[in-house]
């Protein structure tokens, strides 16, 4: 698929997902990546500029595991931000669809 | 390529963006080998996962750029940037390898316009010969050959060259336009928006 096309998505992809719960990185990314195909790297720009942004905040917390992990927590900003785009991706689709649709039974 | 490659080369993509800035993209991604490694990954693996170390830096720094344009140059800093770059490499291409040959072509072009236009003045200084063998005898002679062979051979020789003209005003035309279309192509290039950015 279409490289530019699938970042835009993929912004959308992490504010859905940093919606349900806080995520560290590594997690964010596999969950995204199970997914979608892309170059696991890409998200990692994508989080600092939405952090910019004030889609999310960030915090460092100890893991069972062994060493600290910066987990991300999306802000009532992120939120609102997340329900535009899926909106607009909503319409979108459906768009598409209507669309492909039609092709199929022409 | 190991992790050591990957955050290196990260490191230098990221250019000339404040230290402690790198030390915390950078930091992601040691995280994200750290998790990755303790799931039982290879370096190997992780890396490739994460994609080009080159071009994700790069993504950063047109990040930086368009966050922090410097005074007076504005959010289009990167794309004059590039512009300009791609000008300059252009420009040296073209002095290179395009100037040379074209000038061969033009001084081609000339030399065949020369031939060309002198085929019918030609043409016609034979028409003319019988006369001028009549009114300066002393300098001209037609050698006994018949004036009409003059005539005829002169009027055979304007035909072919303005044949010639014609096909030489057809062959420049085609050469002005595929110069344009060059120099269109060239522009396009200079102006063009790099593809493939990250935003």
């Amino acid at each position: 698929m279409n490289i530019q096309f699938k970042k835009g998505v993929l912004e959308l992809c992490v504010l859905v997902v940093l919606c349900r719960k806080d995520f560290y990185g590594y997690e964010l990314v596999q969950t995204i990546s199970r997914n979608i195909d892309i170059a696991e790297g890409t998200i990692y720009p994508l989080l600092r500029r939405l952090m910019k942004e004030g889609y999310f905040t960030t915090y460092i917390k100890e893991s069972a595991e062994g060493p600290a992990r910066k987990y991300y927590q999306i802000t009532p900003k992120g939120r609102s931000y997340q329900s535009v785009l899926r909106e607009e991706w909503t319409r979108f689709v459906k768009g598409v669809n209507a669309l492909i649709g039609k092709e199929a039974a022409a | 390529m190991r992790r050591d490659e990957f955050l290196s080369e990260l490191r230098r993509a990221l250019g000339r963006m404040p230290e402690q800035e790198k030390r915390e993209v950078l930091y992601d991604y040691e995280e994200h080998f750290r998790a990755a490694l303790q799931e039982g990954k290879t370096e190997e693996d992780v890396a490739r996962a994460l994609g080009n170390p080159r071009l994700l830096g790069k993504s950063y720094a047109i990040d930086a750029l368009l966050e922090n344009p410097r005074p007076g140059e504005g959010v289009s800093a990167v794309s004059v940037i590039r512009a300009l770059l791609t000008s300059i490499s252009l420009t040296f291409f073209n002095v290179i390898v395009v100037l040379g040959p074209f000038l061969g072509l033009v001084g081609a072009m000339v030399g065949l316009w020369a031939a060309a236009v002198s085929l019918p003045l030609a043409g016609v200084g034979v028409v003319l010969s019988p006369l001028a063998a009549a009114i300066v005898p002393q300098y001209y002679s037609l050698g006994g050959a018949s004036p009409a062979f003059f005539f005829f051979a002169g009027l055979g020789v304007t035909g072919l060259g303005l044949l010639a003209v014609l096909g030489m005003w057809k062959l420049s035309r085609l050469f002005v336009q595929i110069t344009a279309a060059y120099v269109r192509f060239n522009a396009r290039i200079v102006t063009r928006r790099r593809q493939g950015d990250i935003r």
